[in-house]
């Protein structure tokens, strides 16, 4: 196997949104979020000697991210005299008596769902990130940022017509590599 | 039967509309050309049905990216940084 080599400069525009995707549902908070994505890359270029090529650089940057979650609940965690156990007892004042405040709500999502939908995530990064540079940089403005046809068109300099052919080949492929690694 | 000819639609840019209307970009007159296009034709058909599952699937993830903004911060960041060891 060839070993990975390391590649600073091109860290952001390959790994920052799987980073991030990857901290922000473990830590719901944005801020947050990207102060340990930034810590990671600096962490990761701070012992550049250590990486030994074996892994490929997406995965080393992953196990630094992990040790800077675990850090981050420790430090949470050491504040936790300051927790506050709430309990909800029904208030008969307060709440209605119609039957419909008092069932549970059916359409809110379980954790096995959520969960799902968090690694369904990383799968399509994932396909994403195996489509060419332009074409995974076109379809992740136009389909998950949701920026309109046009600012993207005077951005790349294509027409709109191109932009689509691009996005309907990015998408086909995406769809053959969710096939293979989804389903 | 010339007057409908302008309806027409051939598969590769069938495929093209079918792409635009997932986003919500398709025309009027587009959408009826697909639709029409799809009566008669089974692989087109089935395109359609699978652009739609990825559509939903996409957003059922409910993928979160960083910002152009955020993401200069992590450039300088980076950039500082390696100033620093070399």
């Amino acid at each position: 196997m060839e070993a990975n080599s390391i590649n600073p400069e091109k860290w952001v525009d390959r790994y920052a949104d799987y980073l991030f995707n990857y901290t922000i549902v473990r830590i719901n908070d944005r801020e947050m979020a990207n102060d340990l994505v930034s810590e990671t890359f600096l962490a990761g270029l701070n012992s550049m000697k250590n990486f030994k090529g074996e892994a490929s650089e997406r995965t080393w940057l992953i196990s630094i991210l992990k040790r800077k979650i675990i850090d981050h609940y420790r430090r949470n965690n050491s504040q936790k005299g300051q927790a506050e156990v709430k309990m909800q007892f029904r208030d008969s004042d307060n709440e209605g008596d119609w039957l419909e405040e008092r069932v549970a709500d059916l359409s809110l999502m379980t954790a096995e769902d959520e969960m799902e939908n968090h690694e369904l995530g990383l799968a399509i990064l994932d396909c994403v990130d195996q489509l060419n540079e332009k074409q995974a940089a076109i379809f992740k403005m136009k389909t998950i940022d949701g920026v309109d046809t046009e600012t993207i068109c005077n951005e790349f300099e294509i027409s709109p017509s191109n932009l689509w052919v691009i996005i309907h080949r990015a998408r086909t492929s995406l769809a053959k590599c969710l096939e293979k690694n989804w389903f | 039967m010339k007057r409908l000819h302008f309806m027409k639609l051939s598969c590769a840019e069938a495929e093209k509309v079918c792409t635009k209307a997932e986003y919500k970009e398709a025309g009027f007159i587009e959408k009826l050309r697909l639709k029409l296009h799809l009566y008669f034709c089974r692989t087109c058909n089935d395109y359609f049905h699978n652009n739609q599952k990825l559509s939903a699937l996409l957003k059922k993830a409910d993928i979160k990216t960083c910002s152009s903004q955020e993401k200069e911060v992590f450039r300088n960041k980076i950039k500082n940084g390696t100033s620093k060891d070399f």
